[in-house]
């Protein structure tokens, strides 16, 4: 969401071409950013310290961060802060455009800079557009249904894309799907919120989209489903729901939930609410109902709690 | 000065605890143990006698809150950190009215436990 916002700066600022921007919003999904384009956005680096450990990283087989540190340019703290800042989008738009030739890291992090002085924004500011752009999404999908469970559900979706955007990926979308019965995903993962505004919550994910989503929660690469992988994304979904229950609980309603469950190969019927959250490497489904008890699940291979 | 905390993780997620695992491990604490739920908290608390646990509230077979209070029971030295990311005010109360030292709020940050175990080891220096 805001590659395409701050590439349209960059082409207004005539940094780059439209064919420039194009080329890279395209070639940004294949991109994985890398460490040391973080560590220069972030000052911790310098592009010559970058290249010195690149050069190192030929002759032996060790990860980015643990040769800078041995140099003494990464402290150990600064590795754990560039991880999670792996996952910001306009990173990968810098990677792109670097990859593509069309910018130097550095030129990047200087528009970065002006972008943010022109707007006058804090980093806090910088993180709160990122986020406000979602409740307009969110009650733009919801527009079409009616007053009473666009409420319903809008509050939870719209945190729903905010965690994924602060977790997990911010090129998320979400689009309402058409129907009452949930396709098995290969995996359900489902947690019930109990009290007095019970609900129904629920991820029916493929094998592909588990992965992508459980190895950046887990901020490590996952290439298997194993126990690890399907623990990431329902801690994912625990998290998610833990943060809806504090938010309830400083509006007045005291909420609780359940452990989460995993089950393979499910279906899910009844009065249900469905949402598709298109990621930038593959969807899935956020499955919520506010009548838990009429909610049936079927799994031929039992369930799995977590 | 005691320098070597005894640590109990209690956390149903894997991910949990092996993050909180690596982050007490560059804390230097080297006595780690893990429980996957409230019942083997307890029977471990009993069992290893350590000085802190971390405490995950939403769980299988016995949750966060049972277990503190089943803990306290024979052991009021233990300092409990509830360690959630259903920080209600509810879960907050409950969890402090019945003796936990702190409650960190999920996703646990690196900064967040290095702080809590600098704090808890000069405390642990000033009473001995």
């Amino acid at each position: 969401m805001f590659s395409q916002y701050f590439g349209h700066y960059l082409l207004n600022r005539g940094l780059i071409t439209r064919e420039q921007l194009a080329d890279s919003l395209e070639f940004q999904k294949t991109v994985h950013v890398k460490f040391g384009v973080i560590a220069v956005d972030e000052g911790f680096m310098t592009t010559a310290q970058v290249e010195e450990v690149h050069e190192k990283q030929r002759q032996m087989d060790k990860r980015f961060g643990e040769i800078a540190v041995e140099l003494g340019y990464l402290t150990e703290e600064q590795v754990e802060s560039l991880i999670s800042h792996q996952k910001q989008s306009h990173l990968y738009l810098a990677q792109a455009l670097v990859d593509r030739g069309y910018m130097t890291i550095d030129e990047f992090g200087a528009a970065l800079n002006e972008y943010k002085k022109d707007n006058s924004l804090s980093d806090e500011q910088f993180e709160a557009i990122r986020n406000g752009n979602v409740d307009t999404l969110v009650e733009k999908i919801l527009v079409a249904y009616d007053e009473e469970k666009a409420a319903k559900y809008g509050k939870y979706l719209s945190l729903f894309a905010k965690n994924m955007i602060r977790f997990i990926d911010d090129q998320v979308y979400l689009e309402v799907s058409e129907t009452n019965n949930v396709t098995p995903g290969n995996w359900l993962i489902k947690q019930d919120v109990v009290g007095t505004s019970p609900l129904f919550t629920g991820i029916s994910i493929n094998d592909e989209t588990l992965l992508y989503v459980a190895s950046i929660y887990a901020e490590e690469e996952l290439t298997e489903i194993d126990a690890l992988a399907k623990d990431a994304v329902s801690e994912f979904l625990n998290l998610h729901n833990g943060i809806y229950l504090v938010n309830m609980s400083n509006w007045g309603t005291e909420l609780d939930m359940k452990p989460q469950q995993v089950f393979e190969s499910a279906t899910v019927s009844g009065d249900l609410f469905q949402v598709t959250v298109n990621t930038s490497k593959g969807a899935f489904q956020v499955v919520l109902s506010d009548n838990p008890s009429n909610i049936a699940v079927e799994s031929a291979t039992g369930t799995q709690t977590v | 000065m005691k320098k070597n905390l005894k640590v109990l993780i209690c956390d149903d997620s894997i991910l949990i605890r092996k993050k909180l695992r690596s982050v007490l491990e560059k804390c230097k604490i080297e006595e780690i143990f893990e429980a996957e739920n409230g019942a083997i908290a307890v029977e471990q608390a009993k069992e290893l006698n350590p000085d802190l646990i971390f405490m995950d509230i939403v769980m299988p077979d016995k949750d966060g809150i049972e277990a503190l209070k089943e803990i306290k029971t024979f052991n009021t030295d233990v300092k409990i950190v509830m360690a959630s990311s259903a920080g209600t005010s509810d879960h907050l109360k409950e969890a402090l009215s019945n003796g936990a030292y702190d409650f960190i709020q999920k996703p646990v940050s690196f900064e967040s436990v290095t702080l809590l175990i600098e704090k808890i080891l000069k405390e642990e220096s000033a009473n001995v």
